[in-house]
């Protein structure tokens, strides 16, 4: 459910007039929007977790949005999971290095096809200063008056990023998970 | 040869003396999982893991001595005064309720974690949860499960003291239990 705050901050958005191609560009963070990761754990479990903080700017049309584009800057000092301790583990030099690299990124580019509702954006993800190939599965879940609410999905490769310590109970792909509700 | 003086059952014996260990390994487990840093995560898991398991043997060894205990002739306790006798009576309630809570908030405050974690009895039975992550409940549960398992600790700890004490002063009644 929308709550007034966030009734309030989808109102504001598009945050500028219509471009070519009559896509719009909506700039949101975590106040409507949400980037969330998962890991399992000797196949027995999973954890999840999120990041409190980013900046992301969605080129779309809402009426096409397999068009869309999309660049995402998270702050990884803001990276948040419920386990004791396991904030500082995330933010030291094994995992996200904050110290040295207090951002990641991705930017991506959807190809105009889709498929059964999903659309792929496809681009590059910066973590740990290393930048590799990533895509997403993005999807709109549900439109309902003046609100979509879009999802999208990927597969990362920690150990692609030079995340590589505690692969036997730390699996090594992590699930990107990413919400948000714009007006349209 | 004098009379056999009364001792408590074989199985009651053996339960016992189960329950002893498990709890000393429950207790150690519990120091070691919480010191343990996270860059040790999966000796963590297992030390988590291993003290629930352990912890809710506990409990189930823990309602056996208790069934046990109600439906057998419990074996007089000779050769020490009445007040001594019931201090003994009381003190072995305590422990049997002591017994009974710390493994039951353990199971509640493992449930109520912000960061789910299941329990798997020795990484092979799962045991269902029936609690969903609650910080609010956890903020309570965490630290009273620990003051009522400290409280076991030093209770079974003079529960075996006063024992020594007694067979040391000439009252056998260390040969009623063990063995």
């Amino acid at each position: 459910m929308l709550n007034r705050r966030s009734f309030i901050a989808l109102a504001l958005v598009p945050a500028f007039p219509a471009r070519a191609q009559e896509r719009l560009r909506y700039v949101f963070d975590q106040s409507i929007g949400r980037i969330g990761f998962s890991a399992r754990h000797l196949g027995l479990f999973t954890s999840t977790g999120q990041f409190e903080r980013f900046q992301a700017t969605l080129l779309i049309d809402p009426a096409n949005p397999a068009n869309a584009s999309v660049d995402c800057v998270v702050e990884t000092a803001e990276v948040s999971i419920p386990f004791p301790g396991g904030n500082d583990l995330l933010r030291s030099e094994s995992f996200f290095d904050v110290a040295r690299h207090p951002t990641a990124r991705f930017q991506g580019q959807a190809n105009g096809l889709t498929e059964a509702g999903d659309f792929p954006i496809a681009g590059d993800l910066a973590v740990r200063g290393i930048t590799r190939p990533f895509r997403m599965t993005a999807r709109l879940v549900e439109r309902q008056g003046g609100v979509a609410r879009f999802q999208a999905e990927g597969e990362m490769r920690r150990g692609e990023f030079g995340m590589v310590t505690d692969r036997t109970f730390i699996s090594d792909v992590i699930r990107l998970k990413v919400d948000v509700r714009i007006a349209v | 040869m004098s009379e056999e003086p009364p001792r408590w059952s074989l199985a009651q014996r053996r339960l016992h003396a189960w329950g002893a260990i498990l709890i000393v390994l429950t207790f150690a487990l519990s120091l070691a999982m919480v010191a343990l840093p996270m860059s040790q995560l999966l000796a963590k898991f297992l030390a988590y893991q291993l003290h629930k398991s352990f912890g809710l043997l506990v409990l189930i060894v823990t309602l056996l001595r208790l069934f046990l205990r109600w439906r057998r002739v419990s074996p007089e306790l000779t050769g020490v005064t009445p007040p001594w006798q019931r201090a003994a009576r009381l003190g072995q309630a305590v422990l049997y309720g002591l017994l009974l809570v710390v493994p039951a908030l353990g199971y509640l405050t493992a449930q109520a974690a912000a960061g789910p974690v299941p329990t798997t009895l020795f990484l092979v039975i799962p045991v269902p949860h029936i609690l969903d992550p609650n910080p609010a409940l956890y903020a309570w549960l965490r630290p009273t499960h620990q003051i009522a398992a400290w409280s076991l600790i030093l209770l079974a700890g003079s529960h075996v003291a006063l024992a020594v004490r007694h067979q040391l002063q000439g009252v056998a009644v260390l040969r009623r239990i063990w063995g």
